[in-house]
């Protein structure tokens, strides 16, 4: 008994590795990410069915698009992978200052992505009038872009905690080193997606 | 930190310049949707407008998320799903006249 519960100790101090030769956890975050594929192309496959449905009272998301503030927040949050990936830098190379400042930079850039969002939200909401049940577009629209607001408000609340950890005596552990990896391969996923929806659902969906 | 921690990774500095080239991707996405705006370029500004968001996806992926650096299992599990789901959305949105209402 003695001996099983030892063990069973040893297994949870040091990461498991599988046949794979990758440590489960980082398989599993791969494995996650790579089925979010199938849900934002149902989201993003949703939008172009019905953005160009015509008979509904509009407006359309494309008639009321602002182009130049988008392309801000899209540099924003390109920028937030930078500063994620400065940060797992820093922490191999056991930095911890340089660890907090880039966790805190990454989650403020998100945070300033979020908040551009909710600007947009209410510009179109308030001053456009265009609301969640106003036509197919504006529905898939709102569905698309809020689901990957959740994602990014998700990411910024881990990026927050690991960053409240950060700060505790002794800073990120190898343990931590690891939340820190996997964090990060979320929130750059979380960008690569904005990547395509910046591209096929605004720079394409405004005519010409 | 990991178990393919000795694989050498891009260091701070390379890191900003990967940075720099995607901010130039995005000024000239952004510059190219002008264009069209202005000229009307049809298929060529779609063609570019994917051919450069590719570009950012693919530098992200391979240089942030390090799956450049990684083990092939991670590749390939990453690769499926975006294969999968590429082709399942393809599929319907071909059957649905969507791509092809765009096209034309």
């Amino acid at each position: 008994m003695a001996d099983l519960a030892h063990e069973t100790m040893a297994d949870h101090e040091h990461p498991e590795h599988e046949s794979t030769g990758v440590e489960n956890r980082k398989l599993g975050m791969w494995a996650f990410l790579s089925s979010e594929f199938l849900f934002f192309g149902a989201l993003i496959s949703n939008y172009l069915l019905y953005s160009n449905r015509s008979g509904f009272a509009g407006p359309y998301p494309s008639d009321i698009y602002d182009i130049p503030f988008t392309s801000v927040s899209s540099f924003v949050l390109l920028m937030s992978s930078l500063t994620m990936v400065l940060a797992h830098n820093a922490l191999t190379r056991e930095d911890q200052a340089g660890t907090r400042t880039w966790l805190f930079a990454t989650a403020a850039l998100g945070a300033v992505f979020l908040g551009g969002q909710v600007f947009e939200f209410t510009e179109f909401i308030v001053e456009f009038d265009m609301k969640l049940t106003t036509n197919p577009a504006a529905s898939a629209f709102y569905m698309l872009t809020g689901f990957h607001g959740a994602h990014v408000a998700i990411g910024v609340i881990m990026l927050l905690s690991l960053w409240g950890i950060s700060r505790r005596p002794g800073g990120l552990s190898e343990k931590h080193g690891m939340n820190l990896e996997l964090v990060g391969l979320y929130w750059h996923f979380v960008d690569i997606i904005w990547i395509v929806i910046f591209t096929v659902v605004y720079l394409l969906s405004v005519p010409s | 930190m990991s178990s393919e921690e000795h694989i050498h990774h891009p260091t701070p500095a390379q890191y900003w310049k990967i940075a720099v080239v995607l901010a130039v991707l995005t000024a000239i996405e952004v510059g190219l949707f002008y264009v069209d705006q202005a000229y009307d370029l049809g298929f060529l500004n779609a063609a570019m407008l994917l051919i450069l968001a590719a570009l950012k996806f693919v530098i992200v992926v391979g240089f942030f998320m390090h799956l450049r650096f990684e083990k092939s299992t991670l590749s390939r599990f990453f690769t499926a799903g975006f294969i999968l789901a590429f082709s399942l959305y393809a599929i319907v949105l071909t059957a649905l006249g969507v791509i092809a209402i765009r096209g034309g």
